[in-house]
């Protein structure tokens, strides 16, 4: 599975959402309505899945999904 | 003074969800404990509590009941039981004039038990970040308020087991002071955790069943879960909106004893000038009542201190005013047990029939009361107390009146 499949994967599973809302351009606020305790599970399911560190504040639910896949894929290289 | 109508009632207990099930299984008499089987409860005094095996809550979502404590989904569930009941959709008022205020005495213990142990064992990054907005005591009002859009004055209150009916009474005077125009008010608790049963078990009050109140060979309570929630307005507007008004909400009156950190005054006393104080504020003389809805909490204290009260209150006629103590069927839901019996009492009044105090068996000459035992009781009952009270000597006492 690439990146973006497997980052679909754990909005769906962790956070009950339809697979046809998560898009590139979705936004995680205003189109996802992750909040800040959302984006905290969001961080520790990618770190696990990846196995990334990611610091406080690089992931922001102001970024669209797209955004999130750019930054993990930039992490593994 | 205040008359502040009764326009929904909800209710989500061991004895049923919705209160035409509840009142039904309430007036038979029958014992809706369970083992706990939740948890190994093989250390505790009690293994037995007053559980809700089937929850109906199909408008909470499964994206956001993982960031819920049970005692938020309790009172979202008899939130929007209540709210049908009353035929009110909230959300096509202005959200300024609805408010709603819920008692608990614990918090979302299983949530925060569970994360302070992940804490303990897998170090911070191992807490869920939801405990944050789970535990706290809040979090119920918190959730009610963002589901039916509610943002006028509200409340939480923490007061032990009388926590729900203080919160009422509150509710009811903001109405009656024209502040808001219809209040959510009630109370929540989910206690079968660990430490929840761990903490009523030190205090001494935990009991291995039966549950028996004003029974000589009581042994305390059992533990009841569950949420009720009444839906208040002033009869103006509940006739305005064609509403059914159930019951008036009528006087109030709380006490502390200021004798002990757990145990009640011996004498009464403070329950006596709480009931004094109700009977006041709502105009009612003792020979007025019908009917007394009990703490009962089954310690040996907790009996004797109320049934003195109430006889230093009712004098002779404490022999012919029916009490009963309707929580020995499902359980002390601590801090929603005055919103659960407020439910009860209201339909006792409906319908007609006192709901009975079970598994008593020994009389005890120290709680000589007319004592409705084991079964109804066939009663016209227009006027009514219902009496909670906390550890440290909170006593709470609401005077209901039918419609």
């Amino acid at each position: 599975m690439d990146v973006e499949a497997r980052i679909t994967d754990i909005l769906v599973k962790s956070f009950h959402m339809e697979p046809d809302e998560i898009t590139p351009e979705a936004n995680l606020k205003t189109d996802l309505e992750m909040d800040s305790t959302e984006l905290v599970e969001l961080v520790i399911g990618l770190e696990q899945e990846f196995k990334v560190s990611l610091r406080d504040g690089e992931l922001s639910n102001k970024q669209s999904v797209g955004d999130i896949v750019k930054i993990i894929s930039d992490k593994l290289g | 003074m205040y008359k502040i109508a009764i326009t929904g009632l909800g209710v989500v207990s061991p004895a049923g969800q919705g209160k035409v099930g509840f009142w039904q299984n309430i007036q038979t008499g029958q014992s809706f404990m369970s083992p706990i089987t939740r948890f190994d409860a093989a250390a505790y005094p009690s293994q037995i509590a007053g559980q809700i095996e089937e929850l109906a809550a199909k408008h909470i979502s499964p994206r956001l009941l993982k960031k819920l404590d049970r005692f938020s989904v309790l009172a979202l569930a008899a939130s929007e039981d209540a709210l049908q009941d009353a035929g009110l959709d909230l959300t096509q008022h202005d959200p300024y004039i609805s408010g709603v205020f819920l008692g608990n005495a614990l918090g979302g213990w299983l949530y925060a038990e569970t994360e302070l142990r992940d804490l303990y064992v897998e170090g911070r990054d191992g807490v869920s970040p939801y405990n944050a907005s789970a535990w706290f005591p809040a979090a119920p009002q918190g959730q009610v308020s963002i589901r039916y859009r509610i943002k006028g004055y509200s409340k939480t209150v923490v007061a032990d087991k009388a926590s729900a009916l203080i919160a009422i009474d509150h509710a009811a005077r903001i109405v009656d002071r024209g502040k808001l125009t219809f209040a959510l008010a009630g109370g929540t608790e989910a206690p079968v955790t660990p430490y929840a049963m761990l903490c009523c078990s030190t205090e001494g009050g935990l009991s291995p069943g039966p549950y028996r109140p004003f029974d000589k060979e009581r042994n305390g309570f059992v533990v009841g879960e569950g949420a009720a929630v009444v839906v208040l307005e002033t009869a103006d507007t509940a006739r305005q909106r064609g509403a059914e008004i159930y019951g008036f909400v009528t006087g109030f009156g709380t006490t502390c004893d200021g004798t002990h950190r757990i145990l009640p005054d011996v004498g009464g006393e403070g329950l006596a000038q709480a009931i004094r104080f109700a009977l006041a504020t709502a105009k009612y003389n003792p020979e007025d009542i019908d009917y007394i809805c009990a703490d009962g909490v089954a310690t040996e204290l907790g009996d004797i201190s109320e049934a003195r009260a109430i006889r230093t209150v009712f004098g002779d006629r404490a022999d012919q005013v029916p009490v009963s103590a309707p929580k020995s069927m499902y359980g002390h839901l601590l801090g929603a047990a005055g919103a659960v019996e407020l439910v009860g009492t209201v339909m006792a009044m409906q319908g007609g029939m006192i709901p009975p105090t079970i598994n008593h068996r020994f009389h005890d000459p120290e709680c000589n009361l007319d004592l409705v035992l084991d079964e109804g009781r066939r009663a016209d009952i227009g006027k009514a107390l219902v009496i909670a009270r906390g550890r440290g000597g909170v006593n709470a006492v609401m005077a209901v009146e039918r419609s």
